[in-house]
Parts: structure tokens; C-alpha cells; sequence
């Protein structure tokens, strides 16, 4: 409790403000008071003198006019009478009539002050008021007048006095009672408060909605906001506390090691985890410090740098360290440095061991093909490329790649199973792995395929040699579940630097080239890499690239064939036969791009558009009334998916084409390939009413049988066979056999390729009905194929049996 | 009969301030006439003494010779010398029974000066001052 000295205190001051104000006030009032009053009541004293004069005026009129002295000194004695007046001076004209003093004045305050200025009135004569007759000098009383003023004075001061004393007592006793006193009440209630118990300050009675009020509700306020910020204080720490108390637990017992080191790279604090990752004993810890590097770390440099590099850069920096263990493998750390100032750094560290292993086994495993234990594709790519910057130096030799793949080995994977077929291929492989000295590279590439490089070895002779000798230690039989298998390989050789311009996939790539040729050519061989055969890939791939071109910019056409009937001898269609209207080569025949087209898959557009460009024609024809047929190619690949059905009908029906007049032509081989889903095609364009021919007709296999179980609408004859059949007697009667069961079958018969009228009526002879050929017209743009028309009777004309 | 006509011969004839000729004065001014006969210098120009004399006081010409020289009625001048007679020291103008007996002194006395209806003037007697009406 502060001990308030009562100088100090409001009271106080306040007291001793409205003294020195009060005091300063009342002189400053009485003297303005003082003042007014003074030059008020000489103002009334010189006011009444006047008015005295003014009684005296008549008389002092006569006597001057008269010089009556007597009367003069009768009327100043008069004027006397007044207390106010001090002396009084009559003069007419020159002379002074009479001098009167008052005796009984009191003296002046100060004796040498010169008297108040006298009153002057001037005296007319009675008779004429223009004519001034003498002058009248009244010197008023000043003493007197100064005398009542002191006591007035004395009196408004005592009264000033006593009302200010009043006054400031009565502030003073406000002050004690609405100030003071509720401030030492509040101030009492706040020494005596507990806030945190909920103690409230009460206001003091009556000063409920006062300033006092309003402090104390500040004050309670301000406990309030007090109280909330130590309870949010305590649940802060009482959290912190937690949170440090988990910390601990976490530190403790987490599997991470984790300490801090000085900057003398002395260990100064670590978990249990990371005396046991570092296997500190702990009786060496309270004995002398232990320094990080000192630990067994199988490379302290690599340590060392990082530590500097954490204290260089202030930011973390991790690495992987091995640390020794006796008896033991290495274990690995990754070990990550946080600086956490003044030169001390933190660092946690982890066992990443097993990470490492599996770390190192899948690098292996990269390169590894985990069948075999060889060298995978990539692993071989690695090496290949590290031959070739080999010897692709001056003075260096050379190598060879041979690539061996066994021909047919899905058979065996189909026959006997994936497991049977790995375990001939690790047989394999070791049988392989005999044949070449251990400094040589082998490798599977994939499925049966692999891959051996031989050092030094560049001439063609060493190589077949080899080669040879592989060939030789893959042909005595496989042995799988005691059954013999036997197995061809073909092989594929590339030669560095020979036979390769740009480096190790180059040289992979030609050896592949080489293979594929030997596995062309039947298998079983031994094919080096000829550039002859990059050239010819090359050129299919530019003829690939053209095709591509030419389906994008529309460069095909379609030719018509006439059909002639040689029974009627009409025109009765013609078959739709493409052309590949080349910028640069011009008409491009089919043989030199169909097999392409066949091969890339790219034969399933161009017959679309052959398909869409034939409707269109029939179209034509429909709208002109022209009643001819279309017969449109098919390839085996359009079959089933090249040509869905659907899409057939669809085209069709949108060109509003009749299925009757549009024929598919398909070739034996069709029928060869896959029965079930090329019977369901066959069957379901059939049902929808579109006429199926077989093209080139006793060229292969040619089976009488396939007839029966593939119901197609007309054969076409190939024209190998119509070619001959007037001078070739086996032709002939070939083609007539083929007529006469095709009659017995009930399916009409075209023969290609008639060239003279003798073929015609040879033909006509065997009952064969329906004709095409250069006898009758090359394949014709449809603007000649028109004209063509009209001459079918002049051209059968010599063609009548004689 | 008398009285009445004074009274209209006062309201209509001039008044003249009348001296003996051989006083020597050949005209006096209003202020020396008044000096003289309010008791202020009984002096003439010359330096003579003045004698003023009043008409009866009951004569309507003298109340006239008042009104027309000070503009005052009886009453005041009455007043006027009422104040003075109490000092002593100047006398009101001597008070003739008569007009016949101003004229006669102011035949005989010398210095003797007074006030007559213009008509009344006679040898020796001299007008030094007229108030006309």
C-alpha cells in the first residue's frame, strides 16, 4: 500500500490551485472594482458639482455682473457647505472677487500633490448671455471622495474574501466527496481483489454511470482480458509441457539416431537409437568425449566433407555412409546434418542397409536376366557401347555381335509349357556360354534370342567358325522330362566397325537385320549382315512412307476390267482393279505395292476406299440404269477385321447400291488361313445378299474340297491356265475339269486372262460362260471403259464356232 | 384716462435715454446703458458719474424701458436688485415720483440720466440712446 504524503494528495492540490487562483482572481477583480468605482465616483462627484453649480449659477451671474464681492463671498461660503467641495474661486472680469478654502479638510495623502483640477464655470451677465462676466473655480474635495472609496474597498474585499473562501471550500468538499473518496474506495477494493478468484471491483454508490463507474467497469474489463491471458498462459505451457514430455518420449525411443555435435565436432548429446546404431558402450560416455569422426566410419573423409559443407553453406546436407562393423558386413547410414548455430550441428542418421542391397540387386537385376543369370538387352547395349568406344579407337581391332534365335521355339512353348520351354532355354544357355571364351560377352535379349559378342574376332572366316561351332552345341537334343527335343537356330552376325556407321544400337540393329534374313530364307543359317539388305529395308520403308502419303492425298484410282458374257455376248461388269497414280513414277502397278500395303496393315484403308469408290460408281451406274456388276479385291488381312461386314453393308446401303451387283473377290489363300472366323464373315456377306468370287482360281492349293465347305458364287480361272489351253493339252483339260464340276457345284465359272479369239471360243466349247481379259480390254479408266462397251460385238464377231 | 393712455403711448412710441446736453455725451450704447442703470459703472464716457433714473415704479414705461433694453420683466429686475441691495454695495436707480420730476432732474442734477417717451424729450435735455418698439 503506497503511503500518499499529503502534499501530494488531489485535496491538496486542488486546495492550493484555488487559493493561488482564488487569491490572484480577487485582487484582479478588486482592483478592475476598485478602478471602475474610482473614476465613477469622481464622474458623480464632478456631476453633482455641476448640478451644485448650476443652483449657484443665477447668483454668481449677478454678483459678477455687479462685482458685488459680498455677494460673492456669501454665495462661495454657500458652495462651501457642500462637504465636497474643497476651495472656491470667484473672479469677475479681472479682478478676484473672493477666495474660499475649506478650513476643516483633511490633509491631502501627500502634502506636495497639487490639488484636483478646479471645476470651471464661466458666468454670464444676466442680461446679455453672450457677455462672460467673471468665472467660477470649484476644486472638489478629492480626500473626501478618496476616503469613501477606501472604505469601500475595505468592504468588497472582506466580502470577495469571505465568498471565495466559500467557494473553495465547497470544491474542496466536492472533491473529497466525488473524487477522492471513490478513488480510495476503488483503489482500497483492488488491494483487497483477487481477479483469478473472480473478484469484481464494486463502483462506489451513486457513482454507478459516472466517470468512476466507467473506470471501474474498465478495471473489471481489463481483469477479464487478464484473467483469459493467464488461463491462455497456463494451457499454453501445460500444451508446451506435453508436447516436450512427447518430444522426450519421441527422442527416446524412435528408431532414427539422433545427436548433436560442437563445433569441435565433439558428440554433446544422442539418443538411445543411435548409441545402438553406433554401438557406444555406455560406460565409455561420462568418461572422455567422443568425437563423430573418431567413430568407425568406413570413409571419416567423405564424413569430414560434409561436415564442412554443413557449416559452409548453413543449410542441411545428406549423404550415405558405411559404417565398419567387426565381424560383420558394413552397415549403411544415411546421415542428414541440420547446422543449428554457433557452430553446432545436429544430425540424424538411419540404417539404410537393407535399402543399399536392394539398391545394389535391382542395378544388377537391370542387367541381368534373372532366367539365365546372363546379361539382359540392356545389359548387353551397356557393353556394346563400351566396345565399340573401345575399339572405335586408332590401331584397335574389332569385334562381332551374333545374334541366335531359336526358329519355332513358341512350338515348344505351346507343346510343353512356359516352364519347360525356360528350362531348354537355361540349357541353352549354358551350352552357349561353353562356346565362347569367358572375356566374351553373352546375353538374352528376350524370349529365344540371344546375343554374343566376341573380342577381336572381325574376319568372316573366324566368325562362320564360331558360328559354326554354336550351331554344332545347340543341335544334339534337348532333353525336357526325358523326351529328346530338337532344335534349328538361326543366326544373325554383325561385325564392328564394318558393318556399322553409328555405334552400338547400329550394330545391334544390322545383326537383327541379319537374323530376320535367316529366319526369311527358312532358318537353321547363318547369315552375315549383308548392306544390301539395310538398302532393301530402307526402300520399304520409303515405299511405306508413300503409301501412307498416298491414302492421305488420294492418289489411288481404280481401273474397270470388263467381264464379258459369252453366251450372251454382253457386257455384263468388270472388275475393280486399283492403280497408284504416282506423282513422279506415274501408274503405279499393284503387284509393286499391294504386298506392302498387305504387310503394314495399311491394306485395310486402301480397300475401304477401293470399296467406297466402286459403290459410288455402282451408284452411277444405278441412276444412268446401267445394269452392270462390280467385283472389288480382297485381301486375306481385310479378312475378318480389315472389312467388317457391317462397314460392307453400311457402304452400300448409303450409296444406295443393291448387293447383287457389287462381288467380293477373294483368293484361296482366305480360305487356308483361320476356318472359323473367315467362314462367319463368308456366311454373313453372303446372307446379305453380296456375291462372293474365288480369285486366281487353281493356283494353290486349289483343294475341290474347299468348294464344299465355303459356298462362294463364281470361280475365277487363273490365267496360267487359260493362257495355254490351246496349245497345252493338260490346260485344257484342266480348265475343262474345273468348268464341269463347277457346273456340277452350280457356280458359274470366269476365265481370266483370255487374250485371243481362239481362248474365246475354247472357252464357249467347255460351256465356260462369263470372260475377261486383254482379248477384250485392259483394265480401263471408267471414261474409256464406256466406250469400251459398244465394240463387244465387232470383237466376237471371229470368235463363232466355225 | 391717464394710465390708459401711458400705456398705449408706451406701446407705440420710442423710448429715449435722455441726459442733460451739457453733460457732454452725445450718445451712449446699449451696454453703457444698461452698466448704468444696473448698477455695474455709474460712469459716463467722459467719466463723469451717472445718475440713473427710474420712472415710478407703478409707470408702464418703466417696464417698457426694462423690456426693451434687457428683455426682462419687473419681477426680475426686481430679483436682480434684490440680491445686490443685500451686499450694499450698488444701489437700484433712484426712483422718481413723476415724470415731471424726471424731467426735473435730469434738468438739474448733474450726471442725472433717465428714460422718456420720445415726444416728452425737451431743450436742454439730449436723446443719447432711443429703444424704439
Amino acid at each position: 500500500m503506497h503511503k500518499l504524503s499529503w502534499h501530494r494528495s488531489i485535496l491538496f492540490r486542488t486546495a492550493s490551485v484555488l487559493v493561488v487562483l482564488f487569491l490572484f482572481l480577487g485582487v484582479f477583480a478588486l482592483t478592475v472594482t476598485f478602478k471602475l468605482n474610482q473614476s465613477r465616483a469622481e464622474e458623480e462627484s464632478i456631476a453633482r458639482l455641476d448640478q451644485l453649480l448650476d443652483t449657484v449659477e443665477s447668483t454668481a451671474s449677478v454678483a459678477c455682473f455687479a462685482k458685488d464681492d459680498v455677494l460673492a463671498t456669501e454665495l462661495a461660503n454657500g458652495l462651501l457647505k457642500n462637504a465636497e467641495v474643497l476651495a472656491v474661486d470667484i473672479f469677475a472680469g479681472g479682478e478676484k472677487l473672493t477666495a474660499r478654502r475649506r478650513t476643516d479638510a483633511p490633509l491631502p495623502m501627500t502634502s506636495d500633490a497639487p490639488d484636483e483640477p478646479p471645476l470651471i464655470r464661466d458666468v454670464f451677465s444676466p442680461f446679455s448671455p453672450n457677455l462672460r462676466v467673471g468665472q467660477i473655480r470649484l476644486t472638489p474635495n478629492r480626500a473626501l471622495i478618496e476616503q469613501s472609496m477606501r472604505s469601500e474597498l475595505r468592504l468588497a474585499t472582506i466580502q470577495t474574501a469571505i465568498e471565495l473562501a466559500l467557494v473553495a471550500l465547497a470544491v474542496v468538499a466536492v472533491v473529497l466527496l466525488q473524487v477522492v473518496r471513490p478513488i480510495k474506495q476503488i483503489s482500497d477494493g483492488l488491494h483487497g481483489m483477487d481477479a483469478t478468484r473472480g473478484d469484481r471491483l464494486t463502483a462506489p454508490s451513486h457513482h454507478k454511470s459516472s466517470e468512476i463507474g466507467f473506470l471501474v467497469e474498465d478495471v473489471n474489463l481489463l481483469a477479464d482480458d487478464l484473467v483469459r491471458a493467464l488461463d491462455k498462459e497456463r494451457n499454453l505451457r501445460i500444451q508446451r509441457e506435453m508436447d516436450e514430455r512427447r518430444y522426450h518420449a519421441i527422442f527416446q525411443n524412435v528408431e532414427t539416431g539422433i545427436f548433436i555435435i560442437d563445433r569441435e565436432g565433439v558428440l554433446i548429446s544422442w539418443n538411445p537409437a543411435f548409441e545402438r546404431l553406433m554401438q557406444l558402450s555406455i560406460a565409455t560416455q561420462p568418461e572422455q568425449p567422443i568425437a563423430l569422426l573418431d567413430l568407425d566410419w568406413k570413409e571419416p573423409i567423405a564424413l569430414a566433407e560434409i561436415l564442412l559443407n554443413c557449416l559452409n553453406s548453413a543449410s542441411s546436407v545428406s549423404r550415405d555412409l558405411a559404417h565398419q562393423r567387426a565381424n560383420e558386413d558394413d552397415i549403411w547410414f544415411s546421415m542428414v546434418l541440420t547446422p543449428i548455430g554457433n557452430g553446432s550441428i545436429q544430425g540424424v542418421i538411419h540404417d539404410i542397409t537393407e535399402h543399399k542391397q536392394a539398391e545394389e540387386s535391382a542395378k544388377r537385376l537391370a542387367v541381368t536376366d534373372p532366367l539365365t543369370g546372363l546379361a539382359n538387352r540392356i545389359g548387353l547395349e551397356r557393353r556394346l557401347a563400351d566396345l565399340v568406344e573401345h575399339y572405335g579407337q586408332p590401331h584397335a581391332f574389332g569385334f562381332s555381335l551374333i545374334l541366335v534365335d531359336f526358329d519355332d521355339f513358341t512350338r515348344i512353348n505351346d507343346s510343353y509349357g512356359l516352364a519347360l520351354g525356360d528350362d531348354i532355354l537355361k540349357e541353352a544357355a549354358s551350352r552357349l556360354s561353353a562356346c565362347i571364351k569367358n572375356t566374351d560377352l553373352i546375353a538374352r535379349l528376350g524370349a529365344d534370342q540371344f546375343a554374343i559378342a566376341l573380342s577381336n574376332i572381325y574376319s568372316g572366316l573366324d566368325i562362320e567358325c564360331v558360328a559354326k561351332r554354336i550351331q554344332q552345341r545347340l543341335q544334339p537334343p534337348f532333353f525336357v522330362t526325358g523326351s529328346p527335343v530338337l532344335l534349328h537356330a538361326s543366326l544373325g552376325i554383325a561385325i564392328y566397325p564394318q558393318d556399322s556407321n553409328e555405334g552400338a544400337s547400329d550394330l545391334l540393329h544390322h545383326a537383327e537385320l541379319a537374323l530376320a534374313h535367316a529366319k526369311d530364307k527358312g532358318g537353321n543359317l547363318i547369315q552375315f549382315f549383308d548392306p544390301l539388305l539395310a538398302l532393301a529395308i530402307e526402300e520399304r520403308r520409303h515405299l511405306e512412307s508413300e503409301l501412307r502419303r498416298a491414302i492421305r492425298e488420294h492418289e489411288f484410282v481404280l481401273y474397270y476390267q470388263p467381264i464379258v458374257d459369252l453366251v450372251e455376248d454382253t457386257l455384263v461388269g468388270a472388275e475393280a482393279l486399283i492403280r497408284w497414280r504416282h506423282p513422279e513414277r506415274g501408274l503405279v502397278p499393284p503387284d509393286d505395292f499391294i504386298p506392302l500395303a498387305e504387310e503394314s496393315g495399311l491394306i485395310g484403308e486402301i480397300g475401304l476406299w477401293a470399296l467406297e469408290v466402286a459403290s459410288e460408281q455402282l451408284a452411277k451406274w444405278r441412276a444412268q440404269a446401267i445394269q452392270l456388276y462390280l467385283s472389288v479385291n480382297v485381301s486375306a488381312r481385310q479378312i475378318p477385321d480389315g472389312l467388317p461386314p457391317e462397314t460392307l453393308f453400311e457402304t452400300a446401303r448409303r450409296h444406295g447400291c443393291a448387293p447383287q451387283s457389287l462381288a467380293l473377290e477373294i483368293t484361296e489363300g482366305v480360305l487356308l488361313s483361320d476356318f472359323g472366323s473367315t467362314a462367319q464373315w463368308l456366311s454373313k456377306i453372303r446372307e446379305q445378299g453380296f456375291p462372293v468370287y474365288l480369285d486366281d482360281f487353281g493356283t494353290g492349293y486349289s483343294s475341290l474340297s474347299y468348294l464344299k465347305r465355303f459356298a462362294v458364287d463364281r470361280l475365277k480361272i487363273d490365267k496360267s491356265f487359260v493362257r495355254d489351253i490351246a496349245t497345252n493339252a493338260s490346260d485344257r483339260a484342266l480348265v475343262e475339269a474345273i468348268i464341269a464340276m463347277a457346273k456340277s457345284l452350280g457356280i458359274e465359272v470366269v476365265a481370266e486372262g483370255v487374250e485371243d479369239a481362239e481362248h474365246v471360243r475354247l472357252l464357249r466349247g467347255m460351256g465356260c460362260r462369263y470372260a475377261q481379259g486383254y482379248f477384250f480390254s485392259r483394265p480401263l479408266p471408267i471414261d474409256a471403259f464406256y466406250a469400251f462397251r459398244d465394240r463387244i460385238p465387232l470383237l466376237l464377231r471371229n470368235t463363232e464356232e466355225h | 384716462m391717464l394710465t390708459l393712455a401711458s400705456s398705449v403711448i408706451a406701446n407705440e412710441t420710442s423710448l429715449v435715454v435722455a441726459i442733460h446736453v451739457s453733460a457732454g455725451v452725445e450718445t451712449l450704447t446699449r451696454d453703457q446703458v444698461i452698466n448704468i442703470f444696473l448698477g455695474r459703472f455709474r460712469q459716463l464716457p467722459n467719466g463723469h458719474l451717472a445718475i440713473p433714473i427710474d420712472q415710478d415704479s407703478d409707470h408702464p414705461i418703466r417696464a417698457e424701458f426694462y423690456r426693451r433694453l434687457v428683455g426682462k420683466n419687473p419681477a426680475e429686475i426686481h430679483a436682480y436688485w434684490a440680491r445686490l441691495i443685500f451686499s450694499g454695495k450698488t444701489t437700484p436707480p433712484r426712483e422718481a415720483e413723476s415724470e415731471e420730476q424726471i424731467i426735473q432732474w435730469l434738468m438739474t442734477e448733474p450726471g442725472a440720466i433717465g428714460y422718456l417717451p420720445a415726444d416728452r424729450l425737451r431743450e436742454p435735455l439730449k436723446a443719447v440712446f432711443t429703444l424704439d418698439p
